[in-house]
């Protein structure tokens, strides 16, 4: 791309420099080549977009840019200079400031006391007051709304996004870099956004925009650069690309966007198969699931959207009967068994693939071969009476590999060693096994690439199809879109509306999610 | 080709056991540089050490009786680690069972047969009660064992003292500070050997067996591993912590039975001689496998011996311990180390997409 | 009202050991490193100062040989949990049997002899000779009232009213977040968990300077534990870590007023009192109030080492 028309092209003088150009970075990790002889150059006054899926690299460059990593090669240039990032800091007093997906906020301080965190122009001494007197003055000077004297714990995810910008601003950030901002952003907060970045760029800085999602990027961006395995594919202007050929770029072969419902008619949909009725749920932290009654029928997928945070996860503990309602009934092919428990669920046919495998499906220090029993090891041929098989249980581990389609060099080695792609393909697989009536799946393509991502879908149609009742939790409204018969949004823990998904208006599903209620709901 | 360290999540299972081995060398290298340092002779004093251990009846016998409570107290403290609980309270336990088991030997009549078995239980029991209320808070207040079950230590310790120099004082008055010579002991399988030593052989094969071939024991991994995961496969997770953090008091306790009954023959102030908190270096150097234990108990066992003979030397027990203290701080160190790894940088690497 | 009065006197005397290895606690804990080695390094501190006062009689030299002990060992153990990253656990127990075992292997030759020197009792006009508040808070050694006034009131300061306090805290509940923001987590943690080093061995001096005061291998009998444990039931904050050794102290006073008087109960139960007390602390206030879980919460990192670059 010649440099004298991209300067023509943003409105700027001939020969501006850009404000920050990376030349060719390289990053490797064990294993894996996380960016290599990477270019980019940013220049004053244009949001930059950085596309490319899941594990492409695009975090790991920035975090190069920032100074949380060291690259293994190649230079950061700065009014004309080779700058080296020790660490953080140096990237901060350069002016490059990061506001990541998983935000470094220290969550028991008030929204003050982090913007004020490890910044040399707090004073010396402080109080909570002078804090937040300081912290309203820079909020009005750069227009962004906080409550300083908060604690970041209570606030919305919004909230806290608008804190880590504030945060990064205050220190004279010139370069802003978002890491994914709008997931955890209603629709109208995520315009709210890029009216906000559009500002800051207009008074000469940059903003560097990472996402996966296209249309975001064909909105907001001047340019947008294309990250594929760790290297960078082109970089365009935005205006000269279209979905289309984004994710051509992205992916490096022609992907039909899929409808992959199928055809709509000709499949059959059973009778209920799992059904909540006047669930309420209390817990330490208030009412997390509100008077919410959904019905999933046999051969269909119901989608849940909604921003994170709003109850899913609440909404899968009773789903998968690790948790019992305080209020309200669970009903399972007829059978109330809500305060059963998660191992008669199990039991039952309801599988579970949970949010945060490594928390809750897996025990990511013990062998894969535990791993992979952790649902079957109490049943024959793995148990007789009070004994355990262990060589029956490799078995077992063996041909639930072999079906994921996992190379495992050794099946005594610790679960974590393995990829999150393979990961989640073992987890999916030993659920799918016993998931005979219902199978829950909580953001099942989070941090995935798409080749993953694309294993899971043809998992869950497959399961559809043989006539499992499938709930999917996503926050992706494009995957929800793509792949459920039904949708229902939450919000603070209660059902806003369900829709068919076919021809569904997306305004309509973004307010609800803002917590706008459905008119006349169909169940 | 030009190398790189990378941090692996989890060591290889391979590097596990020679970083354990590394870590000791380590460790008695740092001894014997100090001892050389004070002047003396740590090779002549090992060859000291390792003769009158190994090249006498005697000596053998007097390793026996030191693998007997180390290995209880091992034991015990790894069943601990395998539900995710620190028993750092097994030489309080240990004192416990003792004194349960003195109290049925000094005040209830019956024959040998009769008394013995007796005595191991009311062993059991006492070490059981003295992790209960640690284990209860834990389980119920998420109140850290870890303390916990130290603090009762000191209890312990207090107790036994109290009444072997108070009211169960020796009334023969030949005695300051014990009790009167129990009535019954424990058999005697090899010299003075008694037969507490080839029942915890027999326990640490047990133990072994249950964890690695019971369903039980499938569960109870699971739960030391992640509870969070044991719960979501709906396991009673809190139910095995308890019975598991009882059972580890219990061995505890009946290793002290097995102290006061087969060893000792009085119950006094000291009997539990820090076999409980060597007991936790024991489980931690066999990363909590029972049959690991039988290795780095029999190890410390010799260790200890060293110290007794060496005690001429000016060397005393907490010489031994300050050395075991080393070999703990040097596996903490090399297990962390060793999950480093030498990758080349350039060479057999895969793109990431390529999964 | 006399008894009273000696009673609180010799709580302070009983609790300064707890009060300073417990501010010592709280600084290693703030930045997310616990430090389990306090039972070794307060006998190591008080074995050091017993040994250079039997040299030299300067009570002030042995106190801060002591601490000069505790800060090597702290050190030590910094350079294995922050820099190497190794387990908190089993280093903190390590240190702890190294330390006990070192203390009484270098400690035979002076072990059971009074110290030569010992911190004196300073007399302050008109103050000391108040009655009852005279005997009871005025009639102390320096080193008392340094423990019990001037450090938790300057590390309370630190820790909440200063820029620097702000930038300690977060190291221990996000280092991550501390970490982008500039701030250097292994810096700080390593400065803190050896200074902290240092207190807890300067209470192994006071123990032996100023309460026993002689050496002997049974000397510590568990305070550091208890110190520990003295730490979370403070909340992780300075004033309250003294306060709470305070408290300690007067349970133990209460168990020596007993044997003095002869109470009916024996010596050895009384002196449970203080692990007993130790263990309520611990567990009572946590079931009686829910609530008390979230205000008396651990700094969100504590015993997890920090890696910037982790997968």
């Amino acid at each position: 791309m010649h440099e004298d028309s991209i300067q023509q092209r943003l409105g700027l003088a001939p020969g501006t420099p850009p404000l920050v150009a990376l030349k060719g970075v390289s990053k490797y990790f064990p294993g894996v080549i996380a960016n290599e002889d990477v270019d980019l150059a940013v220049y004053p006054g244009e949001i930059h977009a950085l596309l490319g899926e899941n594990g492409a690299g695009k975090s790991t460059l920035m975090n190069v840019l920032t100074g949380i990593y060291h690259m293994d090669a190649g230079e950061i240039i700065m009014d004309g200079e080779s700058r080296r990032f020790a660490s953080p800091i140096d990237a901060i007093a350069a002016g490059i400031g990061m506001v990541h997906q998983h935000f470094k906020l220290v969550k028991a301080f008030t929204v003050a006391e982090n913007i004020h965190l490890g910044w040399d122009a707090t004073p010396a001494r402080i109080s909570r007051k002078a804090l937040e007197e300081r912290t309203m003055r820079l909020a009005d000077t750069l227009g962004l709304a906080v409550k300083p004297g908060a604690i970041v714990a209570d606030l919305s995810t919004g909230e806290q996004q608008r804190v880590e910008i504030l945060r990064v601003l205050a220190r004279d950030a010139k370069v802003l870099i978002l890491d994914e901002p709008t997931a955890v952003l209603t629709p109208s907060e995520a315009r709210d956004l890029f009216a906000a970045l559009r500002a800051f760029v207009a008074r000469g800085n940059a903003v560097i925009f990472i996402s996966h999602k296209l249309d975001e990027v064909m909105e907001i961006s001047n340019r947008v650069s294309i990250l594929r395995a760790g290297r960078k594919v082109a970089t365009e202007w935005t205006t000269d690309c279209s979905e289309t050929s984004l994710a051509h770029l992205m992916v490096g072969r022609e992907i039909v966007l899929n409808d992959m419902r199928g055809d709509g008619g000709a499949r059959k949909i059973g009778a209920p198969m799992v059904t909540l009725e006047g669930v309420t749920l209390k817990s330490e932290y208030g009412t997390v699931l509100k008077n919410v009654s959904l019905s999933v029928r046999a051969g269909e997928i119901l989608g849940i959207a909604g921003v994170a945070g709003n109850g899913q996860r609440e909404l899968t503990y009773v789903l998968s009967g690790l948790v019992a309602p305080s209020k309200g009934t669970v009903t399972l092919d007829g059978e109330d068994i809500g305060r059963a428990g998660a191992r008669v669920f199990a039991q039952k046919g309801v599988g579970h693939i949970p949010e945060d495998r490594l928390y809750a499906g897996m025990a990511p220090t013990l062998s894969i071969t535990d791993n992979a029993v952790l649902r079957e090891y109490a049943l024959p041929p793995l148990s007789n009476g009070p004994w355990y098989a262990p060589r029956r249980a490799l078995a077992l581990a063996r041909e639930i590999a072999r079906i994921a389609g996992v190379m495992v060099p050794d099946f005594a080695m610790p679960a974590r060693n393995l990829s999150g792609g393979n990961q989640q393909r073992l987890v999916a697989r030993r659920e799918m096994r016993i998931a005979d009536k219902v199978l829950i799946a909580a953001y099942p393509s989070r941090g995935l690439d798409v080749g993953a991502i694309n294993t899971m879908m043809r998992y869950f149609v497959e399961m559809r199809d043989s006539g499992v009742a499938v709930v999917l939790i996503s926050e992706e409204l494009e995957e929800v879109l793509n792949l459920a018969d039904r949708i229902a949004v939450m919000f603070h823990g209660e059902i806003m509306g369900v829709v068919p998904a076919q021809g569904a208006d997306i305004e309509q599903i973004g307010l609800m999610m803002g917590g706008q209620r459905q008119q006349g709901q169909a169940a | 080709m030009s190398y790189r360290l990378q941090r692996m999540p989890v060591a290889a299972p391979s590097v596990l056991f020679s970083a354990r081995v590394l870590s000791v060398i380590l460790a008695l290298l740092t001894a014997a540089a100090v001892l050389a340092l004070s002047g003396k002779d740590p090779i002549a004093l090992g060859g000291k050490v390792l003769s009158s251990t190994f090249g006498s009846r005697f000596g053998l016998e007097d390793l026996g009786l030191l693998f007997s409570p180390l290995l209880y107290c091992g034991l015990a403290v790894a069943v601990g680690l395998r539900i995710g609980a620190w028993n750092i309270g097994a030489e309080g336990q240990f004192n416990l069972g003792a004194f349960a088991a003195t109290g049925v030997a000094l005040f209830v009549p019956g024959p040998a047969w009769l008394l013995v078995p007796l005595m191991a239980l009311a062993g059991m029991a006492g070490g059981a009660l003295w992790i209960l209320i640690p284990t209860l808070a834990k389980a119920y207040a998420d109140v850290s064992e870890l303390i916990t079950t130290l603090l009762m230590n000191f209890v312990a310790l207090l107790l036994v003292y109290w009444v072997a120099t108070g009211p169960w004082l020796d009334p023969s008055g030949m005695a300051l500070a014990t009790t009167a010579r129990l009535s019954v002991s424990v058999p005697y399988v090899w010299g003075i050997v008694h037969w507490g030593l080839p029942l915890a052989l027999m326990l640490a094969v047990g133990l072994a067996v249950m964890f690695a071939y019971t369903r039980w024991g499938y569960e109870v991994r699971i739960g030391g591993a992640n509870p969070g995961a044991a719960a979501y496969a709906g396991m009673p997770v809190q139910r095995h912590l308890i019975l598991v953090m009882l059972m580890s008091g219990a061995i505890a306790g009946l290793g002290g039975m097995m102290e006061v009954a087969g060893t000792v023959g009085r119950l006094q102030g000291g009997i539990s001689n820090n076999y409980g908190y060597l007991g936790i270096m024991v489980a931690v150097l066999a990363r909590a496998a029972p049959l690991g234990v039988i290795a780095t108990a029999f190890f410390m066992a010799v260790i200890l011996n060293g110290g007794i003979v060496l005690q001429s030397q000016g060397l005393t027990t907490h010489t031994v311990l300050a050395i075991t203290g080393l070999i703990l701080f040097y596996a903490a160190i090399v297990d962390e180390v060793a999950r480093y790894k030498l990758i080349p940088t350039t060479g057999e690497v895969t793109p990431k997409g390529a999964r | 009202m006399d008894i009273l009065a000696g009673l609180i006197q010799t709580a302070f005397l009983a609790g300064g050991v707890l009060a300073l290895a417990a501010l010592g606690e709280v600084l290693a804990e703030r930045v997310g490193v616990v430090n389990l080695g306090v039972e070794g390094l307060i006998a190591l501190g008080a074995m050091s100062a017993v040994a250079t006062v039997v040299i030299t009689p300067h009570p002030w030299l042995g106190f801060l040989v002591a601490m000069g002990v505790g800060l090597i060992a702290g050190m030590i153990f910094a350079v294995a949990t922050v820099i190497i990253r190794a387990n908190q656990v089993l280093c903190g127990l390590a240190l702890t049997y190294m330390g006990m075992g070192l203390a009484a292997t270098l400690g035979k030759p002076i072990s059971g002899s009074p110290a030569p020197a010992t911190f004196q009792d300073i007399h302050i006009p008109i103050l000391s000779d108040l009655p009852f508040f005279g005997r009871a808070f005025f009639s102390h050694s320096l080193l008392v009232y340094l423990i019990f006034l001037v450090l938790p009131v300057a590390l309370h300061v630190l820790i909440f009213h200063t820029r620097h306090g702000l930038n300690m805290r977060a190291v221990g509940e996000n280092p991550a977040a501390a970490d982008a923001a500039g701030i250097s987590v292994m810096k700080m943690r390593f400065w803190y968990v050896s200074l902290g080093s240092a207190l807890a061995a300067g209470a192994g001096g006071y123990l032996t300077l100023v309460f026993v005061p002689s050496w002997s291998e049974g000397v510590v009998a568990g305070r550091g534990w208890i110190a520990v444990a003295l730490v979370i039931f403070a909340g992780f904050r300075p004033i309250n870590a003294v306060l709470a050794g305070l408290l300690f102290g007067f349970v133990t006073a209460l168990g020596f007023v007993g044997q003095a008087h002869n109470w009916p109960i024996a010596a050895s139960i009384l002196s449970m009192l203080p692990y007993l007390g130790t263990m309520a602390l611990m567990i009572v206030p946590v079931l009686a109030w829910q609530r008390m879980r979230r205000l008396m919460a651990a700094p969100d990192s504590l015993t997890v080492p920090y890696f910037r670059d982790q997968r």
